[in-house]
């Protein structure tokens, strides 16, 4: 399946994207192997992961054209 | 009640008068409590901020903002209104970048209210801010 990726924050500056679409994504899993293998100084840095606008804390299943979004700590306000 | 939350650039003058004359609709309403954040000179290992610029991911930030926003109303059972306005993009020291306004039955819960809802913003709302420095060089800070 294909999923689109965001970047914010200082993922975004270490990525150098804020957005990146992930196709043959076996599951969510896999998708964090793929971006990993393409972002190594990403694995340094704490993030929340939200899919379809749900922040997660487990591992849903994706779907194609799903929406994922690494989030680094909020700093709102 | 605003259903977007954000604003590109500093909360102006303009934004909060615009707010604040809405109130006169709200008959239930005996106090209004507001909220000004402001973007502060600060100075880090001898470098001093100028501007934050702030970036937000907008889909997430209206989904979750609308849940805080129900959860005050759920608390505070005579709140009438709550109106937030973050910033996206630069914002400059001394200029706005929050604005809250909790309008209750009450002054007490008006207040308390308006309180929690700053700090439920802080916790829970997906913005990012990067602390632009004098020099141009830039750290990114969190909340936590």
């Amino acid at each position: 399946m294909t999923v689109k990726v965001l970047f914010f924050g200082v993922l975004a500056e270490v990525t150098g994207t804020n957005c990146r679409h992930y196709s043959e994504v076996k599951s969510l899993s896999d998708l964090k192997q793929l971006i990993s293998d393409e972002f190594p100084e990403i694995v340094h840095y704490d993030f929340l992961i939200s899919v379809n606008n749900e922040l997660i804390d487990n591992e849903p299943s994706l779907k194609d054209d799903d929406e994922v979004a690494f989030m680094p700590p909020f700093a709102g306000g | 009640m605003l259903n977007n939350y954000l604003t590109e650039g500093p909360v102006t003058i303009k934004d909060i008068s615009v707010s604040l004359e809405r109130m006169s609709d709200k008959q239930g309403a005996g106090g209004h409590s507001v909220f000004l954040g402001q973007v502060r000179a600060d100075v880090i290992n001898g470098k001093r901020v100028k501007a934050i610029q702030y970036s937000a991911y907008e889909t997430l930030v209206k989904a979750e903002a609308d849940k805080i926003v129900n959860e005050i109303f759920s608390e505070f059972s005579d709140a009438q209104s709550v109106d937030i306005i973050h910033s996206t993009g630069t914002v400059n020291i001394g200029e706005l970048s929050l604005f809250v306004l909790v309008s209750a039955g009450h002054r007490q819960h008006a207040i308390e209210a308006c309180a929690k809802t700053v700090e439920m913003i802080k916790e829970r709302l997906p913005v990012w801010k990067r602390e632009i420095f004098e020099d141009d060089s830039h750290i990114w800070r969190q909340n936590h």
